[in-house]
Formats: C-alpha cells, structure tokens, sequence
C-alpha cells in the first residue's frame, strides 16, 4: 500500500462514494419508514400469495410479509441495494484500473518507486473500503431508523449484521472479478463492457434460475445463489461456511489481479 | 549507465523495435531521433519497465529494467512522450502527491522550477493548456534531482521562450553529471543539448554517432564564382567533387577535406564564395525519408 497514493484517491473518489451511500441510506430509510402502513394493510399477504411461487421467489416474497426483517430483507436487500451495490462494483473497478491504463495517467503512478503490486494493491484497498462504507453506512442507518423511526416493530440487530455482512462479501467477489477484468485490459470501456456483462449475465441466470424447479441447475453457475437475503436474515444459511467460501474467493481474485497486472505489458 | 542491448519487440513482423543496441554513459546527453512511429516511445517504456521485451532488454545502472523497475524508479525523473494525470486535481496537488509517493519531502527544487517555467500551479489540471501541462511534467520529472532523466519529446507545447529555459536547464543538469536521454524531433535541440544520438527508424537503429563526429562527416556545398572561365576548367580538373552552375559558378562539395579546397582556389581568382548554412537537419533529413527504407 502507498498511503499517499491511497488517501489521494479516496479524495477524488469521494463524491461518487459519497452519492451512492446517500441513495442507499435515504432508501432504507424511507422503506422502514413506511413499513408500519403496509404491514397493517389488509390483504397485502393474500395479494402476495396470489401470485404464482415463481414471481413470488423473484420478488423476494416467497411466504409474503411475516416481519420487518423480510420486509428490508426482501425488499431493499433483494432489489434496490444489488443494483446499487452491483453498479458501484462496476464503475469503481473499471476507474481504478482500466481507465488510468486507458488514459496514460498509470504512467505516473508507475514511475515512481512504488512497484506495480503495491500500485494495484492500493487501488484494491480503495474499492473494498468504498464498498465497507457503504455497507456499513446502510446497516447503521438501518439499525438506527428501525429503532427511532417506528415503533413496535423490532429488527434483531445480531443477523440484520450478519445479512449485511455477508453481503458485503458477496460484492467482494464480485468487485474482485470485476477488479480482475479491469486490472487486465486496456481499454476502459472493454472492462466495463465486460465486468458489467458478466455480472448481468450471473443475475440473469439468477432469476432464470429461481423461475422454475426445470431451471434450477442454472443456479449452480451464479454467484447470486449464495445471495438469498431473506434466508440470511432468518439465520437459515451457514453463515460461517458461505462467509469463508466468499472469503477465499475474494483474496484469489483480488491476488490474481495482482499477478496479472504486475506481468502484464501496459501501453503508456 | 543506460544500456540496451538487443532489444527486441514485435507488435506484427514488421512493427515494433528490432535488435535496438545503444548505450548512455554516465554523465551523457543522448539525442533519440526518427521519425513519426519509429519507435522512440517504444524504446523509452521499456526503460520504465512498462513493457516486457520479447527479446534481450535494457538496464539502467545495471538493474534490469523489467525485473526491477520499482528500483530503477529510484534513479530515474521520467517526463511521458503524452501527459496525462490523475483526475480531478490542481497542478500542485499532483506535485506533492508525486513528490510523496517518492517519500521527499524538500520543495526547494520544486518551487524553483516552478518559478523558473513561471507555471500558475494552482491551475486546476483539466483546465490547464498543453504547454502548462507540459510544464507540469518537466516539473515533475526534475524535481527529485534525479541521476537519470528519460524525457519523451519534453519540449513539444512549449512556447520559445520556454524552449529556451528547458535547454538551459539540460546544460545545467549535463554540468552536473546527470545522464540524460531525449526523444526530440527538434534538431535544434538536439545540437544544442546532446552528446550523441541515435537515429531510429521502422523499429531499428540506423545511424549511432557522436554529434561531433556527425559535424564533421557534414557535407557543405559551397558555391564558387571565379574571375576567369579558366579557372572552371582548373576547378574540375580537381579530385573534388564539382558541378558546373553557369559559366563562371561552380559548385564545390566539400566533407572532410577542407585543406584542398582551400589549396585549389589558391590557385584560382575567386570572385565569391558562398555557402548555405547548413544544420545537423540536413544530416538527419537522409535518414528521415520514408522511401529510403524499402531499398
Ligand atoms: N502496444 C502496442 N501495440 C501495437 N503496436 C504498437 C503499440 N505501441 C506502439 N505500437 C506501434 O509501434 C510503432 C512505434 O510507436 P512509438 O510510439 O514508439 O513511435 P514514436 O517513435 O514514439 O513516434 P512519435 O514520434 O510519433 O512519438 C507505431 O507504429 C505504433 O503503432
Ligand atoms: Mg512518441
């Protein structure tokens, strides 16, 4: 790691950072906030079952509304937060790698006494703590608002931590193949191109996935079928298990880009 | 102190650098020419080690300049052939970061380059013109006194006067020892600045030569006018190699063998002796001609 290095792009990464985690926070917020009236809405359950088991998977909703917990769980963590999560992935990646190849200013970076692991390694630092803060802003926030904002419903603290734990991991991998992709191309638009295709291409199946027990096999070739949030929130996963798994994936992957870019040729 | 040997990379057959073999000396001022897509950028990012050769190599005081480019770094103030930098700064920010990332922590050399290019640093960088950002990289190439400058075309974007400061600033860092290597397409400069140079042309060194040695291999035309139509006819009885203009004007090239030039119109009445000044250009512009290659 070079601090200086380090500290200077958390500085220019900051807006960007600090936009998403403004989205993320004012969203499950205002989703808690409104939880009360839809929890006393009549007919909302029977509305949910109505719908075909497919759709109601889909949508997070297997067994309607029992709690506050699936509702965030299904709700923010299932739709809204993996997009917001998935495109920061994305973007931060591709900009931390790809693009300063792409538009020489690697140079610089290289041409100091800083070898290309501890350039690379740097850049890797600066994503996973743009992906901790957000996470980590969203889980205080959600602590905070379930407690203060509405009353008589509680949120077990210990496994909404765990939720937002293992889906910090979860977009470890996914930020360590992306960061992979944009530690080995030149072209910025052909890592994002291909980070984001990929990871659309795994929500694809994800979905195709849980539409039928015919499809079911095509989980096996996602990572998002260890992302089951309502399951995670109900401690019905090993959490331990799927958290090392995501654990060792994430530093292969992180590693891997290390080695690739330290060998790769780099048109400066 | 800068050493390439065999260096050899190909993009296709026919792109790239081939079996390149030259050497800098410590204390040397070394011209890189050649024209538009020769190869001197290519050359120069396998000194920084951002390229990996497929063939021989290149050190720079011994340390090979692949496997050890983050201790070569030490050594080296790089100025890019294009100048990019991080986004979102102001030309000082990107000062100090640099200066940090190489753990230095004197801004003496630094604010006196910059007052010296009369750079306003505290120009956000996007905002900046190309002979600012120029002015920046220069900046940030010097500025850690390094023993070993490799500048890609460092004065493309500067205004004369700041050519002139830039030069001035190589004669200074030559005085002091500093080795030095320059792409340039400016001949001025190179016969200004450089020991020696390297001409490169399609991938391959053409021409290797000190530039005093260059100077004296000159060729000079000198245009004579004599008093007599007899004194033509002494002229290109000569061993000197002669072209009749018009009925008393010859044309008399010269390379090396001033004495018996002078020795001939000795012997002749001159009228007038005229010569066009001629520059190392003339000398490069044979290696620069495009079509001279497929021959
Ligand atoms: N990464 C690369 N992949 C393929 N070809 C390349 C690559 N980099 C350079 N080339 C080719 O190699 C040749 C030499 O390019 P280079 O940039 O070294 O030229 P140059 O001598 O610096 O020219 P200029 O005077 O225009 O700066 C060019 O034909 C270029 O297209
Ligand atoms: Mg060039």
């Amino acid at each position: 790691m070079s601090w200086p290095l380090y500290s200077s792009m958390m500085k220019s990464h900051a807006k960007m950072l600090g936009g998403f985690i403004y989205g993320a926070v004012a969203y499950i917020v205002l989703i808690i906030w409104i939880y009360p009236s839809i929890a006393d809405m009549k007919g909302f359950n029977d509305m949910i079952n109505a719908l075909p088991e497919g759709m109601r998977k889909l949508i997070g909703m297997e067994n309607g509304i029992n709690s506050l917990a699936d509702y965030i769980a299904g709700e923010f963590y299932g739709m809204l937060f993996l997009i917001i999560l998935m495109v920061y992935v994305i973007l931060t990646s591709t900009r931390l790698m790809a693009r300063l190849v792409d538009q020489g200013s690697m140079a610089y970076l290289l041409a100091t006494p800083n070898s290309r692991l501890k350039i690379a390694a740097t850049q890797a630092a600066v994503i996973i703590t743009g992906l901790a803060l957000i996470v980590a802003f969203t889980t205080l926030s959600g602590i905070a608002a379930s407690e203060w904002l509405i009353s008589g419903y509680e949120l077990d603290v210990a496994s909404f931590v765990t939720l937002n734990v293992l889906t910090f991991l979860i977009f470890l991998v996914i930020a360590g193949y992306c960061f992979f992709i944009s530690s080995s191309f030149n072209d910025e638009k052909k890592a994002l191109g291909i980070s984001a295709g990929l990871t659309l291409f795994f929500y694809m199946l994800n979905m195709a996935g849980k539409l039928s027990e015919d499809t079911e096999w095509l989980l096996n070739f996602t990572i998002f079928k260890l992302y089951d949030p309502i399951k995670m929130i109900n401690n019905e996963t090993d959490a331990l298990l799927t958290g090392t798994m995501l654990v060792m994936a994430a530093l292969v992957l992180f590693g891997g880009s290390l080695v690739v870019f330290k060998k790769r040729n780099l048109p400066l | 102190m800068i050493n390439v040997k065999k260096l050899t990379k190909r993009f296709t057959p026919e792109k790239g650098l081939f079996d390149l073999n030259f050497e800098v000396k410590k204390g040397e001022v070394f011209g890189y020419i050649g024209p538009n897509g020769a190869g001197k950028s290519t050359t120069i990012r396998h000194l920084m080690g951002f390229m990996k050769p497929d063939d021989g190599g290149s050190t720079i005081n011994d340390l090979d300049c692949w496997a050890k480019s983050a201790e070569v770094q030490k050594l080296i103030g790089y100025l890019p052939g294009e100048i990019v930098f991080l986004e979102g700064m102001n030309g000082l920010d990107f000062l100090n970061l640099m200066q940090k990332m190489r753990k230095q922590n004197v801004p003496q050399k630094r604010d006196e380059l910059i007052e010296r290019f009369q750079l306003d640093v505290k120009t956000p960088i996007r905002k900046m013109s190309k002979g600012m950002k120029q002015k920046v990289g220069i900046i940030a190439a010097f500025m850690h006194d390094p023993e070993v400058l490799i500048l890609d075309e460092p004065t493309s974007g500067l205004d004369p006067l700041m050519q002139r400061v830039f030069i001035d600033l190589i004669l200074e860092e030559k005085q002091r020892n500093k080795t030095i290597l320059m792409s340039s397409h400016s001949f001025q400069e190179i016969e200004r600045t450089c020991d020696s140079a390297g001409i490169i042309k399609d991938g391959r060194l053409v021409a290797l030569e000190d530039i005093h040695s260059l100077r004296t291999v000159q060729r000079r035309v000198f245009e004579v006018k004599v008093k007599k139509e007899s004194d033509v006819e002494t002229i290109r009885q000569s061993q000197l190699q002669t072209e009749v203009m018009g009925k008393k004007t010859v044309h008399i090239t010269v390379q090396g063998n001033d004495q018996e030039f002078v020795q001939l119109l000795s012997h002749c009445e001159v009228e007038h002796v005229d010569t066009r000044p001629q520059d190392l250009e003339d000398i490069f512009m044979h290696y620069y001609d495009r079509k001279e290659v497929v021959k």
